[in-house]
């Protein structure tokens, strides 16, 4: 009841239509932003327009723990959304705001929880949730294996899932390439799964990566933003055992991606480390240029290491980029999308999020419609 | 049994055991373990470079990306298990911070 109430006067406050549809021809093709806000909003927004066009409820939620992961079909219809405490994915309908989708990742004394690792296979027919299950004993809990859990988008809101995937631990991203045959999972290595068995096909070196003097890497890849480019691109920091005690070029700072269609990984150090950096996107058009984000805007040609930066109004986890390349969305923690010039870094506007919440940790997503 | 008397949570569940399976399920913690995370992991304090310039700006910007993944637990209440509500209702932290109440051991 108390949802429902939130739902109502959302839309009354904010003139929110609730109904009809987005458009759906491709003529016209324009594209919309879709993400999540505490308490449990899914929100679509006109891109150009720097204007919400639709607020939707997650449906039987927590309030009190904001929405996490969120994944949207292809073809802009359908967006997965991990929420609950992480405990319940939900895809909801984009148009309808109706729930299409729901599985319960506890159950009994298992409580399972997902954080963050999801993606649907590029045909949009199946999902794959990273699950950290406990069993949660009198006197104990008891932690037991992760899995993929491999649930059928058509299977309504009370999902099982078709099959289950070995994983080691630590996985924080999971991406689907965009043939269907490779599940990566992000966990000690890059991992390259079968999706149909969860067999490891091979894997690009992180934890076990060998680059002269140089040490683990780290980076924390938990936002998926990859859909403008079908590159999967993430900042991270690396020690050089070889250099002097408290000489600043021992951390260094670089890009490294994967292109989920060819397989291909590239890496570039640009700078010693000394900004934090959170997460990445890479420009569809100028696909040498990166874009990464925190209390910082910094663009990186990841072939010449040429790097410009900017000061943001705030923090931001998140970043997204337009189809042509133009322009840099840039989201989560707070209530709002920061909008930027991807050439110049100018800033050029922001987006509120309905109601003001926080979008905390989800993703920032596009589609075109 | 008829002259100990349970004296915690945990004393409780022995009593309470239907059967001598679940007793045995009642097992003891070896370390202490608050929240999510069993290392006590400075980041609110400082920044990965030992300063305070890479630090969220303003801290509002993180509180919840902290409490809500349970991420720093010692220094934020933790959302995703033992204190749910603590920022229901309060979901522009940049607005509502006052309205966040400390939290105390259950």
């Amino acid at each position: 009841m108390k949802m429902k109430t939130t739902a109502a006067a959302l839309a009354a406050s904010l003139g929110v239509a609730l109904l009809g549809a987005l458009p759906a021809t491709a003529s016209a093709a324009k594209d919309y932003l879709v993400t999540a806000a505490r308490p449990n909003l899914v929100f679509v927004m006109d891109a150009k327009e720097r204007k919400v066009v639709k607020t939707h409820t997650i449906p039987n939620t927590s309030l009190g723990n904001s929405p996490l992961t969120l994944v949207p079909s292809r073809d802009g219809k359908v967006a997965y959304v991990i929420h609950n405490r992480w405990e319940t994915v939900s895809g909801i309908d984009l148009d309808s705001g109706k729930e299409v989708f729901r599985a319960e990742l506890s159950g009994g004394d298992i409580r399972g929880k997902s954080p963050f690792p999801m993606d649907l296979s590029p045909d949009g027919k199946e999902l794959a949730v990273y699950v950290n299950p406990t069993q949660l004993l009198p006197g104990e809990y008891k932690v037991m294996d992760p899995y993929i859990a491999i649930y059928r988008t058509d299977a309504g809101t009370d999902a099982e899932p078709v099959r289950r995937l070995k994983v080691p631990r630590r996985v924080s991203t999971l991406a689907w390439s965009p043939k269907g045959d490779t599940l990566y999972a992000f966990s000690w290595d890059m991992l390259k799964l079968d999706p149909q068995t969860g067999a490891v096909k091979g894997q690009h070196p992180w934890r076990t990566w060998k680059n002269g003097d140089q040490g683990e890497p780290d980076t924390l890849a938990v936002w998926p933003q990859w859909e403008q480019t079908n590159v999967f691109a993430t900042p991270y920091y690396v020690t050089h055992a070889n250099k002097k005690p408290g000489d600043p070029s021992a951390l260094r700072a670089g890009i490294w991606s994967l292109d989920l269609e060819t397989d291909k990984v590239h890496f570039k150090e640009f700078e010693n480390a000394g900004v934090v950096l959170f997460s990445t996107v890479v420009n569809p058009v100028r696909r040498d240029e990166t874009y990464t984000v925190y209390t910082q805007l910094t663009k990186v040609n990841t072939k010449t290491g040429k790097m410009d930066r900017v000061d943001l109004d705030h923090t931001y986890y998140n970043v997204n980029v337009s189809s042509d390349g133009k322009e840099l969305y840039i989201g989560g923690t707070q209530g709002d999308i920061a909008v930027y010039d991807s050439a110049t870094l100018k800033r050029l506007g922001n987006i509120r999020t309905p109601g003001g919440g926080d979008q905390v940790l989800t993703s920032l997503r596009i589609f075109q419609r | 049994m008829n002259r100990l008397k349970p004296l915690n949570r945990k004393a409780h569940q022995i009593e309470a055991a239907p059967n001598d399976e679940a007793v045995e399920k009642v097992v003891s913690m070896t370390a202490a373990v608050a929240g999510c995370a069993t290392t006590f992991d400075p980041g609110w304090e400082l920044d990965p470079f030992l300063g305070v310039a890479g630090l969220c700006q303003p801290m509002e910007a993180d509180l919840y990306g902290c409490a809500d993944p349970c991420w720093w637990p010692a220094q934020v209440p933790d959302t995703l298990h033992n204190y749910q509500d603590w920022n229901t209702g309060k979901d522009d932290a940049a607005r509502d911070w006052k309205a966040l109440q400390s939290v105390f051991p259950k």
